[in-house]
């Protein structure tokens, strides 16, 4: 394959690889093709990589170590604190179901913060070899005949050329995350994407007075919490809520699906107000100072609505695909994974020496033979089913607290009354047979 | 050839900065270190004269290692030498001791070659003292023109440069002959748009590092915490004081409050 456009100079930027996005999906795939010794750029049009990025967020250890094999033990440790207690608080009006779980494992997970995060992975990529572009954005493909063969950035060329550079590349790999603008110009899905295929985060990091988040929470020194909140967080919408207490602050956050906030017009700054004034959040945040405000979207269109994952010298990673597994919350490490996934194709187009859709499809086969495919089959129709029963947003956490409640301050009553009142809670809320069509339902998904 | 020494300085990004209220002290964590806004200013100057003309461009900081980061991002503006000074010994310094040091360390790099222009910030946005610019230029005795605001000529050939300074009366027009130091004001220089290469040189460049013991020698006790005589007693907010009145239309009518108003106003003879 001729690499120059034919009758046109050779460009001055020249790179085996060239990498859209450097998130976790882009700075590992740039980490790993580096050390299998491509020369790789990765451009990011952040002030750092992370500096355009928010999350929850929770990093495994296991993905990680797939790139830098000796974290935890890693000097500037990016990460916050070890997830100790893990778990669901049920939120409703009046107060909150807890369920806990604590892990035998604190090196297993970590809270996180993004801006850190990924600083440190791009500082470990550029000491691998990687060249990063920063505070630089991919405008466009360049094609030759039918095949991708290099980006265009917003920058130009040097001093003397005031055009903007362009790059060619044997392969380009589409890391840029959700608004996967790129990956529709490189022809790998042919519609933009529907309001109903993303949830919408709204999250802030807060800062309690001194020693309160240890206090309020019961976090012992090293020890780290991960919360999902379902129920009134979320208006009873089809979404969950996060808090994840981080070194000194902790964040705090409500995803919601697009389509719903639209249909309510509801403003994001509100969802989060309004779920900081039910009555535990209230408490629990009670004099937070608000450090950092941002929102975000999570691409949840699932395995039904994948683009095309290669194409003629293109690849696709991370949320760009769309790999994300909201059940389990897996974002990071799935476009980790398939960060590496990419790499392994590259370096098999490189030794064909081909590098159009036959030999690129190998990171479609590697795809398939992963745990990430089998899940995300796994969970291909969780979409339709929470957008469409909104019941379990809205009915179960209520009915838990109430059930608890019952439970738990029965004294001075006959036992056989107060059962007999819980099960006419349930029968009004929902009904017996609803709540065993709601299980079998989810149970399908599960099973 | 213009050969031009830039002095930058590396701080928290004031606009997320807030003060401890029980201890007194900057809350640091968290906040983003950045190039001081005026500084950037200075090497936005120095990028557009280097596209004038042939120019050679130093960069220097004091500061702790992180500080690094402050020369690397001065690269992209086309600094083709970084210099870090960095050390313990140099911690806890005032405008005094920081000007001593920087001028030092500026003196040490004229051995090998003179500067012609000398770009400092008009201050920095963590201290505001606008101090350490005239500082250094009465260590090296060279002239220094503070708040430039506009760079109306500069001949290379007959070495001077004719320059706008903001005063509180209005505008100075002053023309000086190299080597001078300018201490520059935000609407100096547009910051510019810079290529690619920039970006990707910056990227990996890695400064120069001067310590304490070399590569040039110091008075000890001119350095740092021990040659500031400035000691920071105490950090705080000062309290807003509201002392306006607040007329709420429902109970008053609205001639009745623009009365009041107006009353208010002559009774401090501000009519
Ligand atoms: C609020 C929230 C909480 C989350 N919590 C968790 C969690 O707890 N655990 C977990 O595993 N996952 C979590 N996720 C998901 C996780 O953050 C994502 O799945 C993951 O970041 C995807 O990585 P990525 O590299 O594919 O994309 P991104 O991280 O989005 O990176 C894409 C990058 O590309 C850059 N870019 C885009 N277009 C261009 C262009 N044209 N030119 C140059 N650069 C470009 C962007 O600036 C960006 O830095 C959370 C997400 C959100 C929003």
């Amino acid at each position: 394959m001729p690499l120059e456009k034919k009758g046109q100079p050779m460009g001055k930027y020249k790179y085996d690889v060239v990498i859209v996005g450097g998130g976790p999906a882009g700075l590992s795939a740039g980490i790993k093709l580096v050390e299998k010794g491509f020369k790789t750029l990765l451009i990011e049009r952040g002030r750092f990589c992370g500096a355009k990025n928010l999350f929850g967020g929770i990093i495994y250890t296991s993905s990680i170590k797939e790139i830098v094999p000796e974290f935890p033990e890693v000097d500037n440790f990016p990460a916050e604190r070890p997830v100790t207690e893990e778990g669901y608080f049920f939120i409703s009006k009046d107060g909150v179901v807890k369920i806990l779980h604590t892990k035998r494992d604190p090196k297993e997970s970590y809270t996180a913060l993004r801006a850190k995060f990924d600083a440190f992975l791009s500082d470990y990529a550029i000491k691998k070899g990687l060249d990063i572009a920063v505070k630089t954005r991919v405008l466009d493909l360049i094609w030759e005949a039918n095949k991708v063969c290099g980006v265009i950035v917003d920058r130009p060329t040097s001093l003397e050329d005031k055009t903007p550079a362009s790059i060619e590349a044997k392969v380009v790999v589409l890391a840029e995350g959700v608004n996967r603008v790129l990956t529709e110009r490189a022809g790998l899905v042919d519609r933009t994407v529907e309001p109903s295929e993303v949830v919408l985060a709204v999250k802030e990091v807060l800062q309690l007075p001194k020693g309160e988040m240890e206090a309020r929470l019961g976090l012992g020194e090293n020890r780290g919490l991960a919360i999902e909140l379902m129920g009134e967080v979320t208006l009873g919408l089809p979404g969950t809520g996060f808090l994840y207490t981080n070194k000194n602050t902790l964040s705090f956050g409500v995803g919601i699906f697009l389509n719903k906030l639209m249909d309510l017009n509801l403003k994001p700054y509100e969802i989060l107000e309004r779920a900081k004034a039910l009555s535990y959040l209230r408490e629990l945040f009670n004099g937070a100072e608000t450090l950092e405000y941002g929102a975000h979207l999570i691409p949840e269109w699932g395995i039904k609505a994948f683009p095309k994952l290669f194409g003629n010298g293109v690849l696709v990673v991370g949320d760009a695909a769309g790999l994300v597994n909201p059940l389990f919350r897996e974002g990071t490490n799935l476009a980790i994974y398939s960060g590496l996934m990419a790499s392994e194709a590259i370096k098999f187009a490189f030794e064909k020496g081909d590098f159009t859709e036959k030999a690129l499809k190998r990171y479609e086969e590697l795809f398939k033979e992963s745990y990430i495919y089998k899940d995300m089959l796994m969970i291909k129709d969780l979409k339709a089913i929470l957008l469409s029963n909104s019941q379990l947003f809205q009915v179960y956490p209520e009915l838990m607290y109430q059930i608890c409640h019952l439970y738990f301050s029965a004294q001075g009553r006959a036992k056989r009354d107060v059962i007999r009142e819980i099960l006419a809670i349930i029968r009004r809320k929902r009904g017996l047979l609803g709540l065993v069509r709601d299980f079998l339902k989810l149970g399908r998904i599960l099973w | 050839m213009l050969n031009i020494l830039v002095s930058i300085k590396q701080v928290p990004d004031t606009t997320n900065i807030r003060i401890n209220p029980d201890t007194g002290t900057l809350i640091r964590e968290g906040v983003p270190s950045i190039i001081n806004p005026y500084d950037i200013v200075a090497l936005s100057l120095a990028y557009q004269l280097k596209l004038r003309f042939k120019a050679k461009v130093t960069v220097i900081t004091m500061g702790p290692p992180q500080a690094k980061n402050a020369l690397k991002e001065a690269v992209e503006f086309g600094a083709d030498r970084i210099i870090l000074l960095c050390d313990r010994k140099f911690a806890g310094a005032d405008t005094l001791a920081t000007s001593y040091t920087l001028a030092e360390a500026i003196r040490f790099l004229q051995r090998e070659e003179l500067f012609d222009l000398f770009l400092f910030g008009k201050q920095a946005i963590d201290g505001d003292t606008a101090q350490v610019g005239p500082g250094v230029a009465n260590r090296l005795g060279i002239p220094v023109i503070t708040y430039v605001v506009k760079i109306e000529n500069l001949d290379p050939i007959h070495r001077k440069i004719v320059v706008h300074r903001k005063t509180e009366k209005g505008i100075e027009v002053l023309e000086a002959p190299f080597p001078i130091l300018l201490t520059c004001e935000k609407d100096l220089s547009p910051l510019p748009f810079v290529p690619l290469e920039n970006i990707l040189k910056a990227q990996r460049a890695e400064p120069e590092t001067f310590n304490a013991e070399g590569p040039l020698s110091f008075q000890r006790d001119k350095l740092g915490l021990k040659g500031s005589p400035t000691q920071v007693k105490k950090v705080y907010t000062p309290e807003l004081k509201r002392i306006g009145k607040i007329y709420n239309l429902d109970d008053v009518s609205l001639d009745d409050v623009v009365s009041k108003i107006l009353d208010v106003l002559r009774e401090r003879d501000l009519l």
